[in-house]
């Protein structure tokens, strides 16, 4: 990091609405060595003036828990999607290109609108069909400590949405599900009472925007901040869907 | 619920898959063990190798239903396939990113390669009996120009390479390698392969040269 | 009415979503409100993991110790018989968590583990690695998401509630909401309302470890609509925090635990890097004040010694607020193992290695236990009565409230890995209640007068289009860091009388300096901008409700601590000696004047308190604490 930086840059993608042309503006603020990027922009929000010297209306983004856990803040960084509230500026290049999260519709600036994430979740019926929240006085299944730290990984996705936006076969073009979704299949599948609804969520990912949709770029492995084995699930779920697949045909 | 008999896009899917390797890329590795049989001469070759083909019962049928209904359908859901790709090389410098890329352009590469192929071959063959009766020669006189050498070898290792990764990709898609460590393993066994066959193809284009 | 009664819940967290599952579980179709997509709550931040007695590690743990436990760390201030149901209630929670599919961690068994926690003698805690909010979350939020896909449950992610829509009789119908995209502001009638939009740290921002969605601001309108708001003075201090500009990030205790040590510089204009400072010129300051426990001291010992020494003594790093939290001296691979996920955090966050150089900490705003109050019924056992409409009911009918926005089950300070749990017991309690409220409703009431909700909303819209326009000297952003900084050095971990009642001129101050901003945004699409500033207005007038109550308490209790009234335990003296027996009668006197629930009612020249008893029927205290 170089130590004579006396400010921070910032190329900043804007857009006012949803259909209205993209823009580009630059804004620089003092140089801080502890600066993140939603840290840098809160101070860009405090007083939005180019460098220009045009005042304009504050950068609109999305952030809330600031730990890389609520996965509201990615961004297209420097070209790369990621969480802003983990990307420090000293390990940035600058001028520091944001963008706002592609693949998904621009609300304004940097906000996107990932409901696609949520829809597709519903889509892959990602949930254990309980009876009900009761208590049902009875202990829930074992799990092997070994089945644990092997789910676990997966049930840290947190929807940022990088892995969908680094999917080459994802997009406005495609119905691909993507693999965010489809790691909560491997997920469900491999609990003790959701085994009994794998059927209903491997048929939901055989259909079109499905498994088979997956092109096996792998980018989506390598830009997942939690560093989630998402090709990992896919080959799982290339294998339960080979076996399904043969029971559907030939099994009765 | 939509059951996967009812919905055909997995089966199109998988079928599309499993045509790649059973038959079109055993034909394709038959093709290259033939072809290398150039090697041993003219005599040996269309005495042997080519009559032998040329003498079997029901051939057009067999390549009708064996090599060409499979791999036009490839080919062309392929090319259907190809249409979702949105890839950024530039943005994403992973090798399997790459990869990805390269399987999509040398299918359609392949098709175009296998227009021409086919037709100065096994179509040109149909009316002209001196192709049919010495296609060796009528290699050698391709394969002596250095574009057409240039170009067969294009086919050749664009066709390899696609019957190399696209096992690789099978075995994820299948489910046989589910770890990146599995993936990577199988991955490298599948480049050996891929350049054992480049070996046997290029092995068997240099045996047409004089 | 001949359709089915229908809910609202404000608020996608812990609370939010169990109050929304129990609710549609019972039939009753159900709205949920967010201001973004409910998974993004901030329950996802708890890390530690949540407590519930399954006396699986063979320390004959009990259900009676946890509501022990809980009550003596919230200095008896909480209500007895909600705390009671709660502590019972944890296994069965946990247990359909896991049939949720929640990821616990795992004995070599397969059965839940269990690992000890802040404050209490037995392993207690389940957790899911070290993200045991978000796990806990995703369990609902899968539930919900499968409730919302048989069409019992509607969200409204990206929409703001802005006010309550109540009838002649004063009973909540509904609400008014925007949606933060279009800016529209539309009515939502309803039968009854949950709130349960959390905690209200930004109040204390930067030095705060809540997500910036943590404003209050919700809480703050019901409030302000005539909704009790109960024991805000007592706000937990996080006393090791990793110092951020946009937050300050929790570290946890675990770090002092395994034998991280406190100092500053002894020179605060040493310029020195933290590791070429020579012991001697070390000021390891929790190990001088609290010879007996050292760096392992109470997190609210903890607070307050950092604070004294760097806003008092002058001695935070540099002058500023700034201490060591060091390990470099310890073994790097026992650390290693030992805190791994801190260690990342601090990596992640900091870009620098804290077994390399030590990590640099300030106590931070971590967790309100005061919240909107509500109220429960008590059965015979001493307990919360189940399905009771008391229960969680605020003193507005028809206005439920649950989780880190309620006030109901932490007292004075919050046990490490209670909060999980009060907030998910606390909103299953809520869905509960709220299908009684409803089954009871009169069928035959009156519907909303539509004139009303129509001026209601013009009211809104007028509110927006003033401050789109307005044109005053005033930066909202602005204005919320002063506001940060004013409740951080006023109203935070120490505090004093005089101050206090300064920090109440000041914010009026700034109540007023708030009515004349410029936005600098004046597009009415996901104008951001005018979004803060009206949740900034809400947190100024909840701002005021923490400082009242606090300059009102006289005394120390919990995390409230106010030195001038603290009556200290005589040291080496014991049970029988006159000097000791002069203390018991002191706590007792004090107990008698203080132990009550601090209620705050919304006024417009500023918040009215009174007091309220608190039920004390299970385990009355007879005796101050004394760790000796």
């Amino acid at each position: 990091m170089p130590a004579n930086r006396t400010s921070i840059r910032f190329k900043i993608r804007r857009q006012d609405a949803p259909g209205s042309p993209p823009y580009w503006q630059e804004f620089a603020i003092p140089y801080a060595p502890d600066h993140n990027v939603i840290s840098a922009l809160m101070v860009v929000q405090n007083n939005p003036v180019t460098t220009d010297g045009q005042r304009v209306a504050p950068v609109v983004w999305d952030r809330n828990c600031m730990e890389e856990v609520c996965g509201s803040c990615a961004m297209l960084i420097n070209g790369v999607p990621r969480p802003s509230c983990s990307a420090l500026i000293d390990s940035l290049t600058q001028p520091i290109v944001l963008e706002p999260l592609p693949k998904f519709p621009v609300v304004r600036d940097l906000l996107v609108d990932r409901s696609r994430i949520d829809e597709g979740l519903r889509k892959v019926r990602a949930w254990i069909e309980i009876d009900g929240a009761w208590d049902t006085h009875e202990g829930a299944p074992r799990i092997s400590p070994s089945e644990w730290s092997a789910n676990y990984l997966y049930s840290r996705c947190m929807s940022c949405g990088c892995c969908l936006s680094a999917c080459p076969q994802f997009g406005p073009h495609s119905d691909f599900i993507g693999p965010a979704a489809l790691a909560q299949v491997r997920l469900m599948n491999a609990h003790p009472t959701g085994r009994y609804d794998q059927a209903d969520r491997l048929h939901a990912i055989m259909g079109d925007g499905g498994v088979s949709d997956c092109g096996n770029a792998q980018n989506c492995v390598r830009v997942c901040p939690k560093s989630i084995p998402l090709t990992t699930a896919i080959g799982e779920l290339g294998r339960q869907t080979t076996v399904q697949a043969v029971k559907d045909l030939f099994g009765g | 619920m939509r059951h996967s008999t009812a919905d055909p896009h997995f089966l199109l899917r998988r079928l599309h898959s499993l045509l790649g390797l059973l038959p079109v890329g055993a034909f394709l590795i038959f093709h290259l063990w033939e072809n290398s049989q150039s090697r041993f001469g003219a005599a040996h070759y269309n005495g042997e190798v080519v009559a032998f083909l040329q003498g079997m019962n029901y051939l057009p049928i067999l390549e009708i239903v064996i090599i060409a209904l499979p791999l036009l359908f490839h080919a062309g859901y392929g090319l259907v396939i190809t249409t979702q790709m949105r890839a950024e090389l530039t943005r994403y410098r992973y090798v399997r990113n790459w990869l990805y890329w390269l399987q999509r352009a040398s299918g359609i590469g392949i098709l175009v390669f296998l227009l021409l192929h086919v037709g100065m071959t096994r179509i040109e063959g149909i009316w002209r009996v001196s192709v049919r009766e010495d296609l060796f020669g009528h290699m050698q006189h391709l394969l002596s120009q250095p574009w057409m050498f240039g170009l067969y070898l294009t086919g050749l290792l664009l066709s390899v390479f696609h019957l190399a990764n696209g096992l690789s990709t099978m075995g994820i898609v299948w489910g046989l390698t589910t770890s990146a460590d599995a993936q990577r393993r199988f991955g490298f066994v599948c480049a050996g392969f891929g350049l054992l066959l480049a070996a046997i193809g290029l092995h068997g284009m240099i045996g047409f040269l004089p | 009415m001949n359709t089915t009664p229908k809910a609202i819940v404000i608020g996608g967290g812990l609370g939010g979503l169990w109050a929304t599952l129990r609710i549609a579980d019972a039939g009753f179709p159900v709205q949920l409100f967010s201001l973004f997509e409910v998974k993004r709550s901030h329950s996802v931040c708890a890390q530690g993991g949540i407590n519930a007695v399954l006396d699986t590690k063979g320390q004959r743990d009990s259900i009676h110790q946890h509501i022990v436990d809980t009550l003596k760390g919230g200095e008896y201030l909480a209500n007895q018989p909600p705390v009671k149901s709660m502590c019972e209630a944890a296994p069965g929670l946990i247990h359909t968590f896991e049939r949720m599919g929640v990821t616990f961690s795992r004995t070599p068994e397969g059965l839940l583990d269990q690992r000890l926690f802040g404050g209490v003698k037995n392993k207690r805690t389940c957790f899911a690695g070290a993200s045991s909010g978000q796990q806990l979350l995703y369990g609902v939020d899968q539930q919900v998401r499968r409730l919302e896909s048989l069409g019992q449950v509607v969200k409204f992610e990206w929409w703001e509630f802005l006010s309550l829509l109540k009838d002649a009789d004063g009973v909540c119908r509904g609400i008014l909401a925007m949606d933060l995209k279009s800016l529209e502001i539309r009515a939502f009638p309803a039968d009854v309302v949950v709130i349960a939009t959390g905690g209200f740290g930004q109040l204390y921002a930067p030095k705060t470890t809540t997500s910036s969605h943590c404003t209050g601001a919700a809480a703050s309108r019901c409030y302000q609509q005539g909704a009790w708001f109960a024991n805000a003075e007592f706000f937990q201090f996080h006393p090791t925090a990793m110092i951020g500009r946009d937050k300050n990030r929790l570290m946890s205790e675990a770090a002092r635990g395994e034998g991280g040590r406190i100092w500053a510089p002894r020179d605060p204009s040493d310029a020195r890097a933290p590791n070429a400072i020579p012991e001697a010129e070390r000021f390891y300051f929790l190990e001088e004040f609290f010879p007996a426990y050292g760096n392992t001291v109470s997190r609210d010992e903890a607070s307050r010694a950092i604070w004294h020494v760097t806003r008092q003594m002058g001695l935070g790093i540099q002058g500023t607020d700034r201490v060591y939290l060091d390990l470099t001296h310890l073994d790097r691979a026992f650390v290693s193992g030992r805190l791994g996920a801190i260690l990342d955090i601090y990596r992640k966050f900091a870009g620098t290695d804290p077994l390399a150089a030590p990590m640099e900490i300030f106590p931070a705003a971590h967790y309100p236990m005061g919240g909107l109050w509500v109220d429960f019924e008590r059965d015979d056992s001493g307990g919360m009565r189940p399905d009771s409409p008391r229960n969680q009911a605020t003193n507005l009918p028809g206005l439920y409230a649950c989780g880190e926005c309620d006030y109901g089950y932490h007292g004075a300070n919050r046990l490490g890995a209670n909060s999980l749990l009060s907030a998910s017991f606390a909103g299953r309690i809520a869905g509960e209640s709220v299908v009684s409220y409803l089954k009871g409703l009169d069928h035959h009431r009156a519907p909303l007068d539509p004139t009303g909700v129509a001026s209601e909303i013009a009211r809104q819209q007028r509110i927006n289009h003033a401050l789109m326009r307005s044109d005053g000297p005033e930066n909202p952003h602005q204005l919320h860091q002063e506001l940060g900084a004013l409740m951080t050095a006023k109203v935070g971990v120490v505090r004093a009388n005089p101050e206090l009642a300064t920090a109440l001129d000041e914010l009026r101050e700034l109540e007023r300096r708030a009515a004349s901003v410029t936005l600098g945004d004046s597009s009415a699409w996901a104008n951001q901008t005018l979004i803060f500033t009206r949740q900034l207005q809400d947190m100024i007038q909840l701002a005021m409700v923490v400082a009242k109550s606090a300059l009102e308490r006289d005394e120390c209790r919990g995390a409230h601590h106010k030195p001038a009234f603290k009556i200290p335990l005589p040291e080496g003296k014991f049970p029988g000696d006159p000097e000791f027996e002069d203390y018991r009668t002191r706590w007792r006197a004090n107990n008698d004047q203080w132990l009550k629930t601090t209620i705050a009612e919304f006024n417009a020249e500023g918040p009215r308190i009174h007091y309220g008893e608190i039920d004390l029927s299970f385990y009355p205290p007879t005796e101050p604490r004394d760790y000796r």
